[in-house]
């Protein structure tokens, strides 16, 4: 279980004046439940990422946490660039205490970067990026995934696999899912957290969600 | 679970320390052994030319000796200093990693430059030893000892210097000046006892390298050095700017932004 309760984020401008980006936020992810964070752009997504990711330390509130929790999918700033895959993959591996064979050979299977893992990263295309990254989060075991906007990388064929990896072998895990695309919410998402100008609120019914997101 | 806790600290700064030592000194040509010949590419060409400039001995020291000691350490210094500007910012997707603290972030970076900075020390010490310019320390357990306190009071400057450059930018603009006017009174050229009493008294309190390498050139060329130190103050001082470093540290993770 994800506990969030009464989450705020505040920001000092460059003048001085403090910008509240969350306002007492609280929700529950309980395991195997898919929820969606809506938002328009600036309605704090990024920010509650972020919080989640506990990257930031929140100004007031508090996360409980009783399942591990990916770090975003796909996100790739954790990177050295002028390492190669491999090195990613062992640093990785380190850090989370797994079988350096074993990420290895799921990266290798599921990313198809073949020869290219033995390159600096900086010399990766996006694309290629993108789906190193993703295969990497998706190596490391996780109770709850932290999806921001990055679902559809790669060509149809990989999205068709990460589709597969995600939402079908991993059926039981527990979603955060930040995106503007209704499609996907529609298809992956139990329930709904919609942010508004830092305020948000929890929707069981997701169409009124949508509803209230489209005339935000 | 103190215990458990402990293991993944160990496992996760072993993992930066190779991640750092890959992406600073990469896989081609020399590889790992930069992290020996960097800090001699520095230290040999500099010890070299002040050598010819100077005279062999200063006030019944050699120079040689004399300027292998105050220049391995204040290149640690400058190198941990210079290393831990806007450290966390460059790194801070890997906090995306919940066992990854700034902590882990700090302590690997520094590692590397103190292990680098030792071998640079054993090296050009077996070198030095070897062609007869340097003696072997008369009283090794001091030059330890010294040298141990200057790598604290390297770190804990270290630390401070990240976690305040994580603020305002000022502090990597001031850095460069700041380092430079170390090297003038850290006690690189100078032993405390040359100082005018009144002064000397000032400047070892003021200026706490002075003692660290007042303990090194006693250590190195025996009871002729009157070193001023006191360890107690040297580790009270060093203990409080370690914890004040760790504060802001700690507090950084309020100022970092990432995309």
């Amino acid at each position: 279980m994800i506990k969030v309760t009464g989450l705020s984020k505040e920001y000092r401008t460059e003048e001085g004046r403090s910008h509240l980006v969350l306002s007492n936020i609280s929700f529950t992810v309980r395991r195997g439940e898919k929820i969606a964070v809506l938002g328009r752009n600036g309605a704090g997504k990024s920010t509650l990422i972020r919080l989640l990711g506990r990257v930031e330390l929140p100004t007031r509130g508090t996360i409980e946490q009783t399942m591990s929790l990916s770090w975003p999918l796909g996100f790739t700033g954790g990177f050295q660039g002028s390492l190669t895959g491999n090195d990613n993959i062992r640093f990785i591996a380190r850090i989370y205490g797994k079988p350096i064979d074993e990420l290895k050979a799921f990266v290798e299977d599921f990313a198809e970067l073949g020869k290219f893992l033995s390159e600096p990263v900086k010399t990766y295309s996006a694309g290629m990026r993108a789906r190193f990254a993703f295969a990497l989060s998706l190596a490391v075991d996780f109770d709850c995934y932290l999806i921001d906007e990055v679902i559809a990388v790669g060509d149809q064929r990989f999205q068709r696999r990460s589709h597969e990896e995600l939402f079908e072998k991993r059926a039981d895990r527990s979603l955060i899912l930040a995106s503007h695309d209704p499609g996907i919410i529609e298809s992956y998402c139990t329930s709904a957290l919609v942010l508004h100008r830092g305020r948000g609120k929890v929707f069981s019914d997701l169409d009124l969600a949508l509803e209230i997101y489209n005339d935000l | 679970m103190y215990w458990h806790s402990l293991k993944v600290q160990k496992r996760v700064i072993g993992a930066l320390l190779i991640r750092e030592i890959y992406s600073r000194f990469g896989r081609q040509n020399l590889g790992f052994a930069w992290v020996i010949a960097e800090p001699l590419t520095f230290a040999l060409p500099v010890l070299g030319v002040w050598s010819l400039l100077r005279a062999p001995f200063e006030r019944g020291l050699p120079m040689i000796p004399f300027l292998w000691s105050g220049y391995l350490p204040l290149m640690l210094f400058r190198h941990i200093g210079g290393r831990m500007l806007m450290f966390i910012r460059v790194n801070a997707g890997l906090l995306y990693h919940r066992q990854v603290t700034i902590f882990d972030l700090f302590v690997g970076r520094a590692l590397l430059e103190i292990l680098s900075n030792l071998m640079a020390v054993v090296c050009s010490a077996a070198l030095f030893l070897t062609i007869g310019v340097l003696k072997w320390p008369l009283d090794l357990s001091m030059f330890y000892l010294g040298y141990f306190y200057m790598i604290w009071w390297s770190v804990a400057v270290g630390m401070i210097i990240g976690g305040l450059s994580e603020r305002t930018e000022l502090v990597e603009k001031i850095w460069q000046p700041i380092s430079y006017l170390y090297m003038a009174v850290s006690g690189f050229f100078f032993l405390s006892d040359w100082l005018p009493p009144r002064l000397r008294d000032f400047a070892l309190k003021a200026m706490p390298s002075i003692q660290c390498y007042d303990m090194i050139r006693e250590g190195l060329f025996g009871r002729v050095v009157h070193a001023h130190y006191n360890l107690l103050y040297l580790s009270i001082l060093f203990s409080a700017m370690t914890l004040f470093g760790m504060a802001l540290l700690r507090e950084a993770r309020k100022h970092i932004e990432i995309e």
